[in-house]
């Protein structure tokens, strides 16, 4: 059960259904297995019910962060799922974008995390009643970029939402195995467990293109 | 500034920086970042003299952070003037201005420009020389790794305040590296 802070409220109705998800990403996972996608994937698959439910408290207004695996998160903010497969077609599924919902993925880890810093300062200097949620992996926890900016965003207050995506996995590393230990996240974090059912990169099948 | 000839000499480099700043200053989109921007503590501190308080934004020491922190203040709107007193230091930023701010307008097909205004001084070597992690200039290689963000050397008085204002002014919204050299500040 996803466990949110208790100043958050309901803002919008999602009305795309799990079943939904997983079609989208399995046309990608087929294209992708026939040549036509020119560039790396990255595919979701197992935290559809969790981002369904997370993402009812995310305005259409606010600003989304996240990083390689967002096809989910696109489509849940808003993005045109058109829009997104034509991106991905253009080899563009690690760093989709949009002005409109306002939307920013980046695949270097934890590049997102001062940009939704300064987007969330500035949202804060305008008075804007929006905010910034930033989605991050639990590697991404652990590195002293997240900690300065998490410590930033809780002195200054700024109207910064982070998730924590825990699949204990940073690429084929197991985040435990290369720590030795994992952290536990600061309370005020949205933080969820899931198990990665594609692999990192591609669908686990061999392409030849 | 008297010279030996008698001539009075009088230096603008500085001024002009300041005089720069505070037009930029008195655009309403415009924020300044950096340590030392809202106290004193380098040269650049103290051309924000006619910047007024409340657009000045003191930041920790984290160079990267403050990059990231910049383009995303421009992806809402803003036109951030982010400083970095030397150029030893700017390179912690690196990994923010070449992997994002560099690319943002590649990556998301022209959609997002965010126009960030970077100042870098670097260190001066007289009087006193700072020494090797200090006194750096490294424009050259930054040209190289930069594609979007135009790189500027700020070596006459003359050239400061134009380029600021088209910095500010261009209509391709592109980010601008200032290199400034801190050795000017009491020469020019």
């Amino acid at each position: 059960m996803l466990k949110v802070p208790d100043h958050l409220k309901k803002v919008r109705k999602i009305n795309l259904s799990k079943q939904y998800l997983i079609d989208f990403e399995t046309q990608i996972k087929e294209e992708y297995e026939q040549g036509l996608i020119r560039g790396p994937i990255h595919l979701s698959k197992s935290n559809e019910d969790i981002l369904i439910d997370l993402f009812q408290y995310v305005d259409k207004d606010d600003w989304v962060f996240s990083a390689w695996r967002n096809h989910y998160h696109a489509l849940l903010h808003g993005v045109d799922s058109d829009e997104l497969v034509r991106s991905i077609r253009e080899g563009r599924s690690m760093g989709t974008n949009s002005t409109d919902p306002k939307f920013y993925a980046s695949s270097i880890v934890g590049g997102i995390i001062p940009l939704a810093l300064g987007t969330s300062l500035a949202l804060k200097r305008s008075n804007s009643k929006n905010k910034v949620w930033c989605f991050i992996g639990d590697m991404t926890m652990e590195t002293g970029g997240f900690h300065e900016a998490y410590k930033y965003s809780k002195n200054f207050d700024l109207p910064l939402q982070w998730v924590i995506e825990d699949n204990d996995m940073s690429v084929h590393t197991p985040t435990d195995m290369a720590w030795g230990t994992k952290q536990t996240p600061p309370s005020d974090v949205i933080y969820y467990k899931y198990q990665m059912e594609y692999p990192h990169h591609g669908t686990g099948k061999w392409v030849n293109f | 500034m008297e010279l030996e000839s008698g001539l009075i000499f009088k230096m603008k480099y500085k001024e002009e920086l300041i005089k720069a700043m505070k037009w930029l200053g008195e655009q309403e989109d415009t924020v300044f970042l950096g340590q030392a921007c809202k106290v004193s503590g380098h040269a650049i501190s103290c051309t924000l003299v006619d910047v007024p308080e409340d657009k000045r934004v003191e930041l920790p020491v984290f160079e990267e952070t403050q990059m990231g922190i910049s383009t995303g203040m421009a992806l809402e709107g803003y036109v951030p003037i982010t400083m970095y007193p030397r150029f030893d230091f700017f390179i912690l930023s690196t990994n923010q201005l070449v992997n994002h701010l560099d690319k943002l307008e590649l990556m998301s097909e022209g959609k997002m420009k965010p126009r960030v205004i970077i100042r870098v001084a670097v260190g001066s070597k007289n009087p006193i020389d700072a020494g090797p992690q200090h006194t750096q200039d490294h424009t050259e290689a930054y040209r190289k790794m930069l594609t979007n963000v135009e790189v500027v050397q700020l070596t006459e008085p003359e050239q400061i305040l134009p380029a600021f204002k088209h910095a500010y002014n261009r209509v391709d919204s592109k980010p601008t590296l200032f290199i400034e050299y801190g050795e000017y500040y009491g020469t020019k």
